[in-house]
């Protein structure tokens, strides 16, 4: 089952939750697809771990990569590309947001509000429970609240995004599963896809889902992971 | 319990509190402000108290004060924070009261930059603040070493009744790592009625303490130093903390390292093992007390020939290696310290270069 998300698609979710992940990856494999993309990286309170450090992986796939200006890469300053609200008047095929954390990571959508309400827009929450305050129904829906109030914008979707980085099993990726169906349920919102790294994929049994799965090739890792 | 994901600075946070600790004072500062932002949402779950001071010099007396009352506390910061809250620490050490701090190190000198660095061993190991005082200092290599070595922070300053310091460069606190929390290193606060100003009311004895580091007499001064000195000689004999890797092999080379950049050395001995090349590290997860006798001996051991301190900084472990290798054999130094850490690649060349 294919992934079709076209348009403008927003990317929230708890701190930690996988949102860079989900969007690069995301942007990758539509690019892959034939899908003309553009990213931007909107997260302006992580400091590390950002969109910014998978440019170049990106770029070499064709997908254009909106970036605050190179000197300020290394700063912790809330500095928002101009050429994001270009991007968001003239779209691409497909157009990812990758928004920051949280309620607070969200604060500029808000920003962005005189462009994003002229179209139609994606905000998808992706959601890991295996990450603080969303291991529960109660604690998805306190952030989608918290993040919905923040950005100004309606949360349209939901991404499983269940894993422990090395340590995931088949087991986590189904349990992740089960648990966005229940948050499906009790917010009436369409599951988009779920997520698995490439090495696990072989593992899974797909007719267990009935939504599409994205494979995350891992972008950002650690300076020790071995080439 | 089961495995959770989490970032280094959350994993602090919630090993604070598995700890007993239910007092956090902080001022926001990158790369740690994660603890304060994830503690201000749990402490409230557990009836803590999370208070954030006009400044680090503001947090450093709070944290004073409540460690003089008897209470676990723990602040968390990021070098020049470390630098202002330096004054108090000097203080609660000489004052002799518990406290954890911990400092996610980024980049100096001055306001430098926020990526990872291991800058302030000096600072954390020599001093920083003024005076003849030590801190225990805890250099995780990863989220689930900085939950348990929070955890027996804890413990360990009570039991020496001083500050002890977690130094985690940007990267641990940073990155994201499945974790678990022993249950067992969480402890049961101590006994402080003897010498706390935790109230008259909730204790039996009706003796009163004095928290205070003014000793005006010389003699009474000497005395309250040789005190301290002999708490640090105890620390020596008993917490020295180490992890020796590839040491069983016949290696020409070791390599010192602590925290992020020990991971990367890690690889790379791997990767020079599968050319046949043999390279050991000598590990220090306690920096002080330093893990001197066994510096020494895997320097001396008969293959190795040479032995090599890499570090995110431009030399400061090594002055340790070299005083406890006593001049056996030849000691060198790389080090980066920008923000960008060294990779496998480059650690290899090193190596091969120098054999």
């Amino acid at each position: 089952m294919n992934i079709d998300i076209k348009g403008i698609v927003i990317i929230v979710g708890n701190y930690g939750s996988g949102k860079t992940e989900t969007a690069v990856n995301l942007a990758a494999k539509s690019r892959l697809r034939g899908m003309a993309v553009k990213i931007a990286d909107l997260d302006l309170v992580n400091p590390y771990f950002r969109t910014r450090e998978a440019r170049v992986s990106l770029e070499k796939l064709g997908v254009e990569v909106v970036l605050p200006d190179k000197r300020y890469m290394h700063a912790d300053l809330p500095i928002l590309a101009p050429a994001v609200a270009g991007m968001i008047l003239q779209p691409s095929e497909l157009t990812i947001l990758d928004a920051g954390g949280d309620d607070v990571g969200v604060t500029v959508l808000a920003a962005l509000g005189d462009q994003l309400r002229k179209k139609k827009v994606q905000m998808l929450q992706v959601i890991n429970p295996l990450r603080p305050f969303t291991e529960t129904i109660e604690g998805c829906l306190r952030i989608k609240g918290e993040i919905e109030i923040s950005s100004k914008l309606a949360v349209t979707g939901l991404v499983s995004n269940a894993n422990l980085i090395d340590e995931t099993t088949p087991e986590i990726i189904y349990e992740g599963y089960r648990f966005i169906k229940e948050v499906s349920q009790t917010t009436g919102l369409p599951i988009e896809f779920i997520t698995a790294s490439s090495r696990m994929i072989p593992h899974l049994d797909m007719d267990r889902f009935s939504c599409p799965v994205l494979t995350i090739d891992r972008k950002l890792v650690f300076p020790w992971t071995k080439h | 319990m089961a495995k959770v994901l989490m970032k280094g600075n959350e994993a602090i946070g919630e090993a604070a509190i598995r700890a007993g600790c239910k007092n956090y004072f902080a001022y926001p500062i990158t790369p740690q402000s994660e603890v304060a932002e994830y503690l201000v949402k749990r402490l409230p779950e557990v009836d803590g108290v999370f208070l954030q001071g006009e400044s680090e010099v503001a947090v450093g007396y709070m944290i004073f004060g409540a460690a003089g009352a008897g209470e676990r506390v723990m602040t968390t910061s990021s070098s020049p924070g470390i630098s202002l809250m330096s004054e108090a620490i000097s203080y609660i050490a000489a004052a002799q009261c518990p406290a954890v701090f911990v400092n996610i190190v980024r980049c100096g000198p001055g306001l430098g930059g926020i990526l990872p660095a291991q800058g302030d061993y000096f600072q954390a190991t020599k001093g920083g603040g003024h005076g003849d005082y030590h801190l225990l200092v805890l250099a995780p290599d990863g989220v689930q070493e900085a939950v348990e070595m929070t955890m027996q922070a804890f413990t360990l300053a009570e039991k020496y009744r001083g500050p002890v310091m977690i130094l985690g460069d940007g990267l641990i606190g940073q990155m994201m790592e499945p974790v678990e929390f022993p249950e067992d290193l969480a402890t049961a606060p101590s006994n402080k009625d003897d010498w706390a100003t935790n109230g008259m009311s909730t204790r039996k004895s009706k003796k009163r303490n004095l928290v205070k580091s003014l000793y005006l007499d010389p003699t009474e001064l000497n005395a309250h130093n040789l005190n301290l000195k002999a708490k640090y000689d105890q620390m020596k004999r008993e917490e020295i903390q180490f992890e020796a890797y590839n040491a069983d092999a016949d290696y020409k080379v070791l390599i010192t390292s602590y925290g992020t950049m020990s991971r990367v050395c890690r690889t790379a001995i791997d990767l020079l093992k599968e050319e046949g090349i043999e390279v050991a590290m000598l590990r220090p997860k306690t920096l002080f007390p330093f893990p001197e006798k066994a510096v020494f001996e895997a320097a001396t051991k008969k293959s190795c020939k040479s032995v090599i301190s890499i570090e995110m900084s431009m030399g400061q472990m090594v002055e340790d290696v070299e005083r406890c290798v006593k001049g056996q054999r030849p000691v060198e130094f790389y080090g980066e310290c920008g923000g960008d850490i060294p990779s496998p690649e480059k650690i290899i060349d090193i190596i091969k270069a120098m054999i």
